[in-house]
């Protein structure tokens, strides 16, 4: 399958360094157009502009969390399909639930491979793929 | 409470006369009598220093210095060790790898021996800024004997802040054997883990953990996603 490596994807995470890794990273995978937030809480007004094709934030953050930034983007009707991939150290299966309730397209714990996040980029296209195609057909 | 420690002046009246008129054993006699006044009233005020002790650490809250002694303490050392280690291992792995492309490196250099001179030079030149950069990443690396020595000091400090807690929770008479444990409700649980736990680094923590992205995987994967 194809994906567009040209999407805008928006990196959230509070640690700079984290944030580097990830963009390095999808570099790597061919993606070059990145912005970064800091916070849940900055990241908002960005992602509502209604710019980014794709999301992959940090859980714990001290404004705004992860999770909450999910819910917030799963509740406007104009970007509840944004695909949202949460790479995170919150490993309670509890908490893994409870991220797959708010609507999570991906999960990754933190210390993280290449290999992993290329994997749920992937995976997580693919279902958009699919679910496009269902839309199409249907 | 103040106590009385007036040293009775008859008394020492008493033992002066007895020391003039050399009567040494009536003198012993009423020395030791002083000295034990002094004794007890010395025994007193450190019973008494207890009871206080034992009455402040009845009076705190939840018995919150208890538990910290006993649960926090504990915690904190174990989350330094994972940072020690994880830092330790980190460095490690960054080495190996610099290592490793130093290796790349003194192969490429060997290869570029049979090129023409003027080729030869540039990737002798290229080659050589990648060692450099190589060096500086290795030298980064010694951050690590720096923050761990720190590290190891803070917790040596922390375990003899520990001791010190312990012994004092032993002289107050309470048992630190039966401090109970933390008990966080439900609520309370669910409100933390929402807002972000962090690293499940220590054992008490790690129960109802995914131990790697396998273990997510299949949890997510039994959802359909």
């Amino acid at each position: 399958m194809q994906i567009n490596r040209d999407m805008n994807i928006l990196v959230v995470d509070d640690f700079s360094t984290m944030r580097r890794i990830v963009k390095n990273l999808l570099k790597e995978l061919g993606f070059h157009k990145f912005d970064e937030a800091d916070d849940g809480a900055t990241a908002w007004p960005m992602v509502q502009s209604g710019k980014y094709d794709f999301i992959v934030s940090d859980w714990n953050m001290p404004e705004m969390t992860g999770i909450d930034l999910l819910r917030h983007v799963r509740a406007d009707e104009n970007l509840k399909e944004t695909p949202f991939l949460l790479i995170t150290a919150e490993a309670k299966r509890s908490q893994i639930l409870e991220a797959a309730q708010a609507g999570v397209d991906g999960y990754i714990v933190k210390p993280f491979t290449a290999a992993t996040l290329n994997g749920k980029i992937h995976k997580i296209f693919e279902r958009v793929a699919e679910k496009q195609a269902e839309k199409q057909n249907g | 409470m103040a106590f009385s420690t007036q040293i009775d002046t008859e008394a020492v009246k008493a033992l002066l006369r007895a020391l003039e008129e050399n009567e040494q054993d009536k003198a012993v006699a009423l020395l030791d009598e002083l000295t034990s006044i002094r004794e007890s009233e010395l025994y007193q005020q450190v019973s008494l220093l207890t009871q206080n002790l034992h009455k402040t650490l009845d009076q705190l809250d939840d018995n919150s210095l208890l538990l910290q002694a006993k649960h926090d303490i504990p915690d904190v050392t174990e989350r330094l060790n994972y940072v020690i280690s994880t830092t330790e291992d980190a460095s490690s792995k960054t080495l190996e790898s610099a290592e490793k492309v130093l290796n790349i490196t003194d192969s490429l250099e060997q290869m570029t021996q049979g090129l023409p001179e003027n080729e030869r030079a540039e990737y002798s030149q290229l080659l050589s800024e990648v060692n450099t950069e190589l060096t500086e990443i290795m030298l980064t690396q010694s951050f690590q004997d720096l923050t761990g020595q720190v590290l190891n000091r803070v917790v040596l400090i922390i375990s003899s802040l520990e001791q010190s807690l312990i012994h004092l929770i032993d002289q107050s008479c309470h048992d630190y054997d039966s401090i109970p444990e933390r008990v966080e409700n439900r609520d309370e649980q669910q409100a933390s883990e929402m807002k972000g736990i962090g690293p499940n680094v220590t054992q008490k923590s790690k129960s109802d953990t995914a131990q790697s992205q396998d273990d997510v995987d299949d949890l997510l994967g039994e959802l359909g996603l």
